[in-house]
């Protein structure tokens, strides 16, 4: 029954959004003074990580003179879990386009929420703290990040980032043989949306609509009286030739800004338009 | 009940012969190892942590290794924070060696100043550093024991120090012994600033109109600057009534972002052309940008700089140097010609001055004029930077840390950057100053991204996230 082929990285997107979070906090350390005479970007990498490809990275030379560099952060996905609150009908579709050619039908994404853990190792106290305060006020209690989870439909979702609890371990007592280890722990949720196959649509892009009028509710008898056209005109310089003109219009893309040309037409005939020959018969 | 006081617990001569038998001992089987004490920058009140620590001393004393067959500790271990390495060293050292050889000068480094404060300098002290030479490593002391062996002959004779790896921050380790001071030189995230060594100064030549009636464009007017640019526009002329080769002119349009806006900023001759009798008309395309315009002037009587031909292309040019151009004879209407210089890498990855564009073509020259371009920022550059030394830019005032300097290639990796300010790096060109050093050398390009470091992947998020993420207002977290 499954078998079609797709993947479109959505967990792997939301790793990287998650992380792009964190990857840019610093801690500074001062002198007596008051003067800063420090300041570390607080190195942050994905957990999980293959065993032999972490030892032949970060110990390619065997030796190495230190324990580990810290602060540091990492962070992992813990939970996968169905969100049944943002339930929606699964046989309902919308249709996408982002090449400006193919339509493609895409069946409503089912909502999953990933559970990520943010680990902070440090070696003080006010490291720890510092780094907790740059992250928490952004958090009330979730942040929003729009992620193009599949590109080649174009469809941008905002994904809360909900931080749902803070907690750390402080192992300062005890025996002088073992070491202080500080850890803070922050938990979070992101609601994201797994997106199943996306077909291309056998409709094209719409670019052009005509609709003829009729006077009488029988089109059997009744004469057509006007006929109206509506096609987009492009308002930029789509093909970079200096100028804006009718080349650039069957260049336009669904995103981009456009206008419309209108035409009234008086038929005022018998005839009637055939969508397959494309012609009045 | 007393002793017995027939029979000594130990006299002085007995407990000074054991004292010297361990001595020679330890000095026979030990291993001679760099005892380096820890000063305290900066001590936190409330919570209690040293936050700034400096090592900059070294006491060579001979410690028995006591895990004769290996570290203890739980070795190399894979964590959630990358690779751990969990080792430990029980070392014993003695006490009166340390006493009379390490003390008294641990006791003379604190001179009271701020940065000298180091308590307790009679013993040796937890948080102190210990390089092991066979490993090539530094642990740190964890807890210092007195008492074992306990009371031999009534006395204590070793300290035993419990050592496991150190855990490195940002601490300054300055021993002047360059195979322990180097062994942190990679840790951390580190960026490299490559600098320019030894600069040249470029030539270059005026061309100007060869006749009398010349009908060259003299000066290129922006009308409207246009916008949504995202690459350079072409600019084009009509063409010149003459129809000879290089009489129609050549322009460049210079762009600008403000806002998010980019718009073309100004439009600069290449060529000026000849045989206009009247302005010719300007038209801007491509560049994905609309709006822009443009109008010029010609002169038809008298001769100005048309082009510029380059010479010698210079190096070690950090910005565009300034043209200078001499003035044209004082008789008649004269005025000076204008040219913007324009630098480039060459294949070898030095900033040279790649062109010279025309911004005025001035008029009223009878012979070609003298053109001087200025001097690369330094000619050459000068020291060499110090291991742990802050550095500062000149213009951006950005300050950092040395951690390497390769005087042959001219790279300078450092640490810290952006101590104590908000700018988030340095500026091509601008000199970069040792404070300790005076080393000086113009900087040619800044890599902020850490391609040392194997656990980093701050970098690779940021670069990842470009295509799929849209932060249309700002990433709160601040982006780089």
């Amino acid at each position: 029954m499954l078998g079609t082929y797709y993947y479109h990285e959505i967990v792997r997107k939301t790793i990287i959004s998650f992380g792009t979070l964190f990857n840019d906090i610093h801690v500074r350390h001062q002198d007596k003074g008051g003067n800063d005479i420090s300041d570390l970007k607080v190195p942050l990498a994905y957990g999980p990580v293959q065993k032999f490809l972490a030892r032949l990275e970060q110990q390619a030379e065997l030796n190495r003179a230190v324990q580990i560099n810290l602060p540091r952060m990492s962070f992992e996905m813990t939970s996968i879990s169905y969100d049944s609150t943002r339930k929606s009908s699964l046989v309902q579709t919308f249709k996408a386009c982002s090449d400006g050619s193919k339509v493609k039908k895409v069946f409503m994404p089912v909502p999953y929420n990933i559970g990520f853990q943010l680990n902070i190792l440090s070696k003080l106290n006010d490291d720890s703290l510092q780094i907790l305060e740059q992250i928490l006020p952004v958090f009330q209690p979730h942040f929003n990040l729009t992620i193009d989870l599949i590109e080649s439909i174009g469809e941008k979702r905002d994904i809360p980032i909900i931080l749902e609890s803070v907690s750390f371990q402080d192992d300062y007592e005890g025996s002088f043989d073992t070491r202080r280890a500080l850890i803070h722990t922050l938990n979070f949720t992101a609601k994201t949306y797994l997106f199943g196959p996306i077909a291309d649509s056998s409709d094209g892009l719409i670019r052009k609509v005509q609709v003829d009028l009729y006077a009488d509710t029988n089109r059997q008898t009744a004469r057509r009286e006007m006929r109206y056209t509506v096609e987009p005109v492009a308002k930029e310089d789509k093909n970079d030739d200096g100028v804006v003109d009718a080349e650039d219009t069957p260049l336009l893309m669904p995103g981009d800004n456009f206008g419309f040309d209108e035409e009234w037409q008086f038929l005022g005939d018998s005839k009637k338009y055939s969508p397959t020959q494309q012609k009045d018969i | 009940m007393a002793l017995n006081p027939f029979f000594l617990q130990g006299t002085q001569s007995e407990q000074r012969l054991v004292q010297d038998i361990i001595n020679e001992h330890l000095r026979f089987h030990g291993v001679e190892v760099t005892y380096i004490p820890r000063k305290f920058v900066n001590k936190k009140t409330v919570i209690e942590e040293v936050q700034s620590s400096k090592f900059d001393d070294n006491f060579a004393i001979e410690a028995y290794v006591n895990t004769y067959d290996g570290y203890g500790g739980a070795g190399d271990i894979l964590t959630k924070f990358g690779v751990s390495i969990r080792d430990e060293l029980i070392l014993t050292i003695s006490k009166e060696r340390f006493e009379d050889f390490i003390a008294p000068f641990m006791a003379g480094i604190d001179d009271g100043t701020e940065d000298s404060e180091l308590p307790t300098p009679t013993r040796p002290r937890e948080g102190d550093l210990v390089y092991f030479p066979l490993g090539q490593r530094l642990f740190e002391v964890k807890f210092v024991e007195h008492e074992d062996p306990f009371f031999q002959l009534g006395k204590n004779y070793v300290y035993q120090l419990k050592c496991e790896l150190f855990e490195y921050e940002d601490e300054i380790i300055d021993t002047t012994i360059p195979e322990i001071d180097t062994q942190v030189q990679e840790e951390g995230i580190i960026s490299t600033l490559k600098l320019i060594g030894i600069g040249r100064t470029a030539l270059a030549t005026a061309i100007i109109q060869g006749t009398e009636s010349s009908g060259y464009v003299r000066e290129i007017f922006l009308d409207n600057d246009g916008s949504g640019y995202t690459s350079i526009p072409t600019i084009g002329f009509t063409t010149s009534p003459t129809n000879q080769t290089g009489d129609t002119p050549e322009a460049i349009g210079i762009l600008t972002t403000k806002g998010g806006v980019t718009s073309i900023e100004k439009i600069l001759l290449i060529n000026a052309g000849a045989g206009y009798t009247v302005a010719p008309t300007i038209t801007i395309s491509g560049g994905g940008g609309t709006g822009a315009a443009a109008t010029c002037s010609i002169v038809t009587t008298g001769q100005g700089v048309i082009r510029y031909t380059i010479t010698d292309s210079g190096v070690g040019f950090g910005t565009a140097p300034v043209v200078t151009v001499t003035a044209p004879p004082s008789s008649g209407i004269s005025s000076t010609a204008v040219g913007i210089a324009s630098i480039g890498r060459d294949s070898g990855g030095d900033n040279i001055l790649k062109a010279i564009f025309v911004e005025d073509t001035g008029r009223g020259y009878s012979s070609a004029p003298t053109v001087t371009i200025a001097d690369p920022e330094t000619l050459s550059g000068l020291g060499t930077y110090i291991f742990n030394e802050v550095i500062v830019g000149e213009r951006s005032k950005t300050e950092a840390r040395v951690k390497e300097w390769d005087q042959d290639t001219r790279i300078l990796k450092v640490s810290n950057v952006s101590i104590g300010s908000t700018q988030l790096g340095f500026f091509p060109g601008e000199t970069i100053k040792g404070k300790d050093s005076g080393a000086e050398y113009p900087m040619l390009s800044f890599i902020q991204d850490d391609i040392y470091n194997e656990y980093t992947e701050n970098d690779i998020f940021e670069s990842e996230a470009d295509d799929i993420l849209d932060f249309s207002e700002s990433n709160p977290f601040g982006t780089f």
